[in-house]
């Protein structure tokens, strides 16, 4: 076999020939992605005006993030999407793939209508859904709700239940398409697994607990990681939902420094710039704890 | 009739011209007339002037930032399509590139800083300090004077649009006066009217929080929309602020300070907590409510009363459903002790920073056509003339405009014009124009007062979520936080 | 379908004990909720869009109106919106836009993974270091200077940068080089061994072996060129604005009210749906097999 890191497979010319084959694609994310990304490290250490860099000013920029009263808000309530997501958005795709595993009349049924809502584009989603939780008598979540005997009531301006609700309205539109890698990643399970288990006596449960959630453990970890950087920067939901309210109990940490380029008089996109490299750093950080725990977890095994 | 009304509108017009518009200097507007109402007999209209000329010369192409947007009424669109053909006549080397562009803040500085503006738009009066500091916009100084349209603004649009040296920036398109619309329908259902046919409206704050109650214990229908989202909140709470004695700002020894914690705002966000928790007459979420939801509330039958202005008429009617004869705007409720303030704002034309003199030139000969421009040509009477019957035909109320430029013909001219077209019972408005005539209007909070009325958003959706929430607590965090706003991005701005 | 077989914990056998039949029972029941919450939101915004507004909001003489359904399906509701709107235009653009990104999203962004999972040329890892340090950084943060350089070079008002911003896509990257990565390389060295260079290889060898990841990507990319809305808000004139800036402008105007951005909605999420449902089970079973893995 190949010793693919060697560097013997290709000779200089294929190294050459290797890297034109790459250049355009290189190219282009240099100049959407890195070249605007350092750009926006610059501008982060420096008074603005407009889009142009008027003064250096170190990190007086991150000083002035850390000091608003809107901070605070925004990173307890990011974590609080986080965690939250963890609990609802991260579960509800492993039931879903389990339970319509079980299935076998009707599973492509289940499984489309459970991916269905992946396919619409966000905005369109939130914009549906903020109509369908109107505090309105008539909204159609109150009607519901009040064949069941309830009161209509004000969902969206609950600070209590809004970061919930707001997850919930993301793991409606993304647990299908989770749970469509799950239900491949518990398909390729070996039948003869369950079968000789069977024959060692062990139950439906013990089954669960020893074959299927294993395998999910694998899928999961990577599928999690994905999940916590999306949600650490969720902005279109509580923007187009509540717009960070009511009071601040929604507003997330995208939001503050989407807040910093539209409001009025401070549009500051140096300020905006600061927050978008504190985020990086924040999910670069973790990124690098997550990696380091989980090759730690696979030299153990 | 129609004379009276004439007179009455003209009278408050001419008061309003002096009535400044917010400044660095003065946050008070100060109601000086600037010239007598002359007697209206007979008025005809006689354009002055010969309109425009044309001009083959002039070269450019110009981004126009004044289009109606697709999802307009089309006769709105086949109006302006006029004006286009009527430019290609006129001046057949100005190409007019069509261009919708609603003013937001972070489109417009994206835009602008990377040379890409429209290059005329509309923002509206808080806008063009901050855009002239932020150089963001071109000079039309000289445009202005060569056209002679200079002589026509009133000061305190003309320092409002202008930088400290005096050179202009932009001119003035109309102004409103928030006042208090009213669903007509719902009244009716409520058996609150007049037997002259008018509705029995409140006059006073402590009347609308009891006919708000009122009208939900009889039609089961929310009595008023109060808004608690976005900025729309903070800006209309301001104007129940004021009625309730507040100033929310001052300047002094070269410094601005924010007031929302002192005892009369408190008092007016008591009033607040009270429409909720007292007389339960809101609709059903405040803090879902902006100001198009507002709109749609009212037009629809969701609430029987909104604070809305002179200038967002076609909204509850032609957009959401209310026969124009169903609407009433009546001046906006006294508070307590009488204060009786209308919160005034309006929108300005103002050009993209890199316009050359040209281009600036053919926009301003396309306001001309729009009858936007303080002349009276036969174009432009031409122009008011379409404007009316479409709303008209659309069933948008035709009533005065509050001017924004000081020339007795014009506003004449404009005057006749809305007679001619009369298609509401003036008995509606009547009130309103009267009090905006006895010098109501209020000019916007003149620092930062986006960022304020985000701050006094916050207060209010706490107040309406929580029965039990520290109002005077709530409010000095808010005046912490609006004031170090101020210090930052004003006092201690360089 | 009746055909699919157990693939789950509960094997055939288990059927025997009437307790497993009943634990079945609930399952399927389960299955039942799954479905209905999925797909019933997105019944109710069509069906929301036949009513007039009185009627929606529970107003006037609708006041305590619960019905879910439309007291008539008045079809003209969303004929004058869709006239109002002049959709039609916009779901062109919208066309051109997911076209053009479908072929620059699959060809860069595969061609960039092929060199970083096969080719792996020196100094590759510096590359995949920026990709994976691009998935981390939210794309709003930046869209200012990238705007501002857009413009610098004169290349806004058509669909060029939208095009080509979908060619640097780091998620697709990923997805293609995981794919790659499992490539059985015996075949590429047997590729090389019959004389190909590195874009031979990739043009008869690899490509045609990765329809699964070509058909997941394209997908993705539809998906995504559909739904984008502010890079498009930006860059986009008037003439060849899409379908989501259309919706994205609409809902903040001052000319329209919810049932209007309701019925717009509709549209918006109507071509997705019914490409769904014709590629559906291609899409589910794509990836299925190319899907993430862990």
């Amino acid at each position: 076999m190949i010793d693919k890191n060697s560097g013997k497979y290709w000779n200089l010319k294929n190294n050459i020939n290797s890297w034109l084959i790459m250049l355009p694609s290189v190219i282009l994310f240099a100049f959407f992605v890195w070249v605007p990304m350092g750009e926006s490290i610059v501008m982060s250490l420096f008074k603005t005006k407009g889009v142009s860099l008027e003064k250096f000013v170190g990190l007086d920029q991150y000083i002035a993030v850390f000091k608003d009263p809107n901070f605070t808000a925004a990173l307890r309530n990011t974590v609080s999407y986080v965690l939250w997501s963890l609990v609802i958005g991260f579960l509800m795709p492993i039931i879903i793939a389990v339970l319509i595993g079980e299935t076998t009349r009707l599973r492509g049924l289940f499984r489309t209508a459970s991916y269905l809502p992946n396919i619409m584009p966000g905005l369109a989603t939130v914009l549906m859904w903020r109509s369908f939780f109107s505090a309105k008598p008539s909204g159609a979540f109150n009607v519901l709700i009040s064949y069941l005997g309830m009161d209509a009531r004000a969902w969206l301006s609950n600070a209590d239940i809004i970061i919930p609700l707001i997850v919930v309205i993301l793991t409606w539109k993304g647990a299908g398409a989770t749970a469509l890698i799950y239900m491949a990643g518990l398909a390729g399970i070996n039948p003869e697994l369950y079968e000789s288990a069977t024959i060692d006596g062990a139950g439906i449960w013990r089954r669960t607990w020893h074959i299927t959630l294993p395998q999910i453990f694998n899928l999961g970890s990577t599928l999690l990681i994905l999940q916590i950087i999306a949600v650490f920067q969720i902005l279109y939901e509580p923007l187009v939902l509540t717009n960070g309210g009511p009071d601040n109990a929604s507003i997330s940490l995208m939001q503050l420094l989407f807040n910093y380029i539209q409001n009025a008089s401070s549009i500051d996109y140096g300020r905006a710039s600061a927050v978008s490299v504190i985020i990086a750093l924040m999910l670069l950080t973790f990124t690098v704890i997550y990696n380091t725990l989980n090759k730690r977890r696979e030299s153990l095994e | 009739m129609k004379k009276s009304i004439l007179t009455l509108t003209l009278a408050f017009i001419l008061l309003l011209a002096g009535c400044g518009a917010p400044s660095n200097n003065d946050n008070q507007p100060t109601a000086t007339p600037t010239a007598t109402p002359s007697s209206t007999s007979e008025v005809e209209i006689t354009p002055i002037g010969e309109g425009l000329q044309g001009d083959p010369n002039l070269t450019a192409t110009i981004k126009l930032g004044v289009w109606p947007s697709d999802t307009a009424a089309e006769s709105e669109i086949a109006m302006h399509e006029g004006f286009v053909a009527k430019m290609k006549e006129l001046y057949p080397n100005v190409t007019i590139e069509p261009f919708h562009y609603q003013y937001a803040v972070d489109t417009y500085v994206t835009m602008a800083s990377a040379g890409n503006a429209p290059t005329i738009f509309q923002p509206w009066f808080t806008e063009p300090q901050r855009l002239i500091n932020a150089g963001l916009v071109a000079e039309i100084t000289n445009e202005l004077k060569e056209k002679g349209w200079e002589q026509y603004m009133n000061p305190g649009y003309k320092r409002m649009l202008s930088d400290a040296e005096g050179r202009i920036y932009g001119i003035p398109r109309d102004s409103y006066g928030l006042g208090l619309m009213i669903n007509v329908e719902l009244f009716e259902a409520a058996d609150l009217m007049n037997e002259d046919g008018t509705p029995k409206y409140p006059k006073t704050l402590q009347e609308l929080a009891e006919t708000a109650a009122l009208i939900k214990e009889r039609t089961g229908t929310p009595g008023f929309c109060l808004l608690a989202m976005d900025g729309a909140g903070g800006w209309h709470f301001s104007n129940i602020a004021w009625n309730y004695g507040a100033t929310l700002e001052t300047y002094e020894n070269g410094r601005w300070y924010a007031h929302l914690n002192t005892p009369e705002v408190v008092a007016a966000m008591e009033f607040v907590r009270d429409l909720k928790w007292k007389y339960d007459c809101l609709t059903a979420d405040p803090t879902q409510e902006n100001w198009g939801s507002g709109m749609t509330q009212l037009g629809t039958g969701g609430a029987a009363m909104y604070f809305g202005a002179n200038d967002a008429v076609d909204n509850p009617t032609a957009i959401n459903g209310l026969p124009v004869d169903k609407l009433a705007l009546v001046p906006f409720p006294a508070g307590p002790k009488g204060d009786q303030y209308m919160l005034a704002g309006g929108t300005a034309y103002m050009f993209a920073p890199n316009a050359t003199s040209d281009q600036i030139k053919a926009c301003l000969a396309y306001l001309e056509l729009m009858g936007k421009a303080p002349v009276l040509t036969p174009d432009s009477i031409e122009g008011m003339k379409q404007d009316a019957a479409r709303r008209v035909q659309d069933g948008i109320p035709v009533i005065p405009r509050i001017q924004a430029w000081n020339n007795p013909e014009y506003t004449e001219a404009e005057l006749e014009v809305v007679n001619q077209y009369q298609n509401i019972d003036m008995r509606f408005y009547q009130d309103y124009f009267d009090t905006i005539n006895k010098g109501a209007l209020r000019a916007e909070e003149p620092i930062m007062a986006q960022e304020m009325y985000l701050e006094l958003t916050k207060v209010i959706q706490r107040v309406l979520t929580n029965k039990d929430a520290d109002i005077q607590k709530l409010l000095d965090k808010a005046q912490d936080n609006f004031q170090k706003l101020i210090d930052e991005y004003v006092n201690d701005a360089q | 379908m009746n055909g699919i077989k157990r693939t789950g914990v509960i094997r055939d056998y288990d059927l025997r004990s009437s307790s497993v039949k009943i634990g079945l029972v609930f399952i399927y029941l389960a299955c039942a909720v799954i479905l209905v919450v999925s797909v019933f939101p997105i019944v109710w915004v069509f069906l929301a869009g036949f009513k007039e507004l009185k009627e929606f909001y529970g107003t006037m003489q609708f006041l305590g109106n619960k019905s879910f359904l439309p007291k008539a399906f008045n079809i003209d509701y969303y004929i004058d919106t869709w006239k109002d709107m002049k959709f039609h235009k916009y779901y062109i653009n919208s066309l051109w836009s997911v076209t053009g990104s479908i072929v620059t999203a699959l060809l860069f962004n595969g061609l960039l993974a092929y060199g970083l999972s096969i080719l792996k040329p020196k100094g590759h890892k510096v590359v995949y270091s920026l990709v994976m340090f691009s998935l981390l950084i939210p794309a709003t943060t930046f869209i200012t200077p990238l705007f501002a350089n857009l413009t610098r070079l004169k290349m806004t008002g058509f669909f060029t940068p939208l095009w080509l911003a979908a060619g640097a896509n780091a998620f697709y990257v990923v997805l293609f080089k995981q794919f790659f990565d499992s490539f059985p390389m015996t075949m590429i060295e047997a590729g090389r061994i019959d004389g190909c260079g590195p874009l031979q290889v990739f043009s008869r060898i690899v490509l045609p072996l990765s329809k699964p990841i070509l058909v997941v990507v394209a997908i993705y990319t539809i998906n995504g060129a559909w739904s984008d809305f502010l890079l498009p808000y930006l860059v986009l004139d008037n003439n060849y604005r899409t379908v989501m800036v259309k919706l994205f402008e609409y809902r903040g105007a001052n000319n329209t009210n919810d049932l209007d951005v309701l019925r717009a909605v509709v549209f918006s999420i109507l071509p997705p749906i019914i490409l769904f449902f014709f590629f559906q089970k291609k899409l589910t079973e794509n990836i299925m097999t190319s899907g993430i893995k862990g």
